[in-house]
């Protein structure tokens, strides 16, 4: 409870113009928005760049925004959103990366590397759910919402998603 | 699973999230807070002002008003010519007299009749392109090489001190010659552009076809990504750090990042028509224009400027500090200090400056000598 009023006063401050609200807001959600973009796109300069344009987003929507909803879940779904946009476009691309973009590749033996292996076999709206479910610990119906699918269809993406981990893994 | 996925490592996460934090941070500084004020009595403002225009139009003492509105359309207190530019660098300015260099004191000089031209990277020199002749000069005039080329147009130069490189468009397609007019080549057959180069060391080129956009490196021919939907594009203008394309299209416009995946589109509404980047930075303004009006701003939606309406071009000073409006409804330019907006600088009778009976097109804002 404390940390949603907390919340909705730096939303209030940031409305207003305080920068240190904005970066109470930045700080506390950067880092699971840029994990979540990083697991579903699998390149880290794309999450970077998703990350950042979502928060630009944010902030370009911030007057508009209704302080009586978290703000969290508000930017995570925009993040999530673009992440599988740039997955799908890559795929239909075949995409040839510029040789001067270094923060696109994956470490091979970085940890979690086996889990992160396993996430990339899945097919973007599949990782979404996952990531949604459990990095950003949205809810079944919250994931249909944001996603604009019915619920059955998370229910039933999130059970091929982890049985085909469990069996990865 | 939550443990399976909280530990994996995510490469670069310190410096991203610092990188970004800078890039937020400006953003904000830069927003502008939106009044919440009702929404009816706008509602009712712009019935009230869309009645009067009707019935205005619809009468001959009305249309006499209009023609009366008309007239008065521009900044009011601008200068009656171009005394000076507000900030160092050298204008480049094509007109139907031809192409003319302009000094920071106002000083104009006609280099010949030339349709368009481009500054080399540092301002030294001039590329200007005629029916069939593509010519390097110097800004006082001389000429330093020429190449016949049929139907030559689109000059684009790009460079370090060491080695540059023109690249530019005629009946065979794009193509590409050195700084010093040697070793010109074909690039990319029956192109007709737009081009763009991307700022930075390397040779790395923009350009459109009616239904793709490639990057191409210009000295290998290789494509480093290409976008294949037709999106009609109308020009291409990279962020000066090289970070963002910026494809403008009759009807939207999309920003792509540098491995080419689009990170920013629009719907018609909201599609600006014009844009430039901002020197020094990643920021780019634009214009778009609803119900008559134009409004030019910051791309991440600080107001520059508006005015009634279309504006031509947006060129940012050598040093990032103002933004030239060029605005053909009310003959002016425009100069709009980015960083303090009521420091407004307009300059009127442009057309007439330039001995142009078209209003003339500003093609370059370059390096102070």
């Amino acid at each position: 409870m404390r940390a949603e009023r907390d919340e909705r006063a730096h939303v209030r401050g940031a409305q207003r113009g305080s920068a240190s609200d904005l970066e109470a807001l930045f700080r506390t959600h950067w880092p699971r928005a840029f994990r979540a973009a990083y697991l579903v796109t699998h390149d880290a300069g794309a999450a970077e760049d998703i990350a950042q344009e979502s928060f630009l987003a944010a902030i370009r929507a911030l007057d508009r925004f209704d302080r009586r909803r978290p703000f969290g879940p508000w930017l995570h779904r925009i993040v999530v959103n673009r992440a599988i946009d740039w997955t799908r476009a890559r795929h239909l691309r075949g995409e040839v990366e510029l040789l001067d973009s270094s923060a696109s590749s994956d470490p091979p033996d970085a940890s979690g590397g086996e889990t992160l292996a396993a996430l990339a076999r899945l097919s973007p709206e599949h990782r979404a759910v996952v990531v949604m479910r459990y990095v950003l610990e949205f809810t079944p119906g919250e994931i249909a919402e944001a996603l604009d699918v019915p619920r059955g269809t998370v229910n039933s993406r999130l059970r091929r998603g982890l049985d085909a981990l469990g069996d990865a893994l | 699973m939550r443990r399976e996925l909280e530990q994996i490592d995510v490469p670069g996460e310190h410096d991203a999230r610092e990188r970004t934090w800078s890039v937020v941070q400006s953003a904000f500084d830069e927003r502008e807070p939106t009044p919440q004020a009702s929404h009816w009595p706008r509602v009712a403002a712009v019935a009230i002002a869309l009645s009067a225009v009707l019935a205005a139009a619809l009468s001959p003492p009305g249309r006499a008003v209009l023609d009366e509105i008309r007239e008065v359309v521009g900044v009011e207190r601008a200068q009656p010519a171009l005394f000076s530019l507000p900030a160092p660098g050298q204008l480049l300015v094509a007109s139907d007299a031809g192409v003319w260099v302009v000094q920071e004191d106002g000083s104009k000089r006609l280099l010949g009749p030339y349709r368009e031209a481009s500054w080399s990277p540092f301002g030294r020199y001039v590329v200007a392109a005629r029916q069939n002749e593509l010519a390097a000069l110097e800004p006082d005039g001389d000429v330093r090489w020429t190449l016949a080329r049929p139907g030559v147009r689109s000059p684009r130069w790009t460079g370090t001190e060491a080695d540059t490189r023109i690249a530019y468009v005629d009946r065979t397609g794009l193509r590409v010659v050195a700084g010093d007019g040697s070793d010109d080549r074909l690039l990319a057959a029956g192109v007709r552009g737009p081009i763009a180069w991307r700022p930075g060391a390397r040779f790395l080129l923009a350009y459109a076809t009616p239904r793709a956009v490639r990057v191409v490196d210009s000295e290998t021919g290789r494509t480093l990504w290409q976008v294949t939907r037709p999106v009609g594009p109308v020009d291409l203008e990279w962020s000066s750090d090289g970070s963002l394309l910026l494809v403008l299209a009759t009807r939207h416009i999309r920003l792509y990042g540098v491995r080419g995946y689009i990170f920013e589109k629009t719907s018609p509404k909201t599609a600006p028509y014009v844009a430039g980047a901002r020197p020094r930075s990643g920021q780019i303004a634009a214009a778009l224009s609803h119900a008559g009006q134009s409004k030019a701003y910051i791309f991440s939606g600080r107001t520059l400027f508006n005015g009634t309406g279309v504006f031509q071009e947006l060129l940012w000073s050598p040093g990032g500090r103002w933004v030239l409006v060029t605005w053909p409804t009310a003959d002016q330019w425009v100069f709009v200090d980015a960083e303090r907006r009521d420091q407004i600088r307009a300059v009127s009778n442009i057309s007439e400056q330039f001995r142009s009976r078209s209003f003339p097109q500003v093609q370059g804002w370059c390096c102070a000598p």
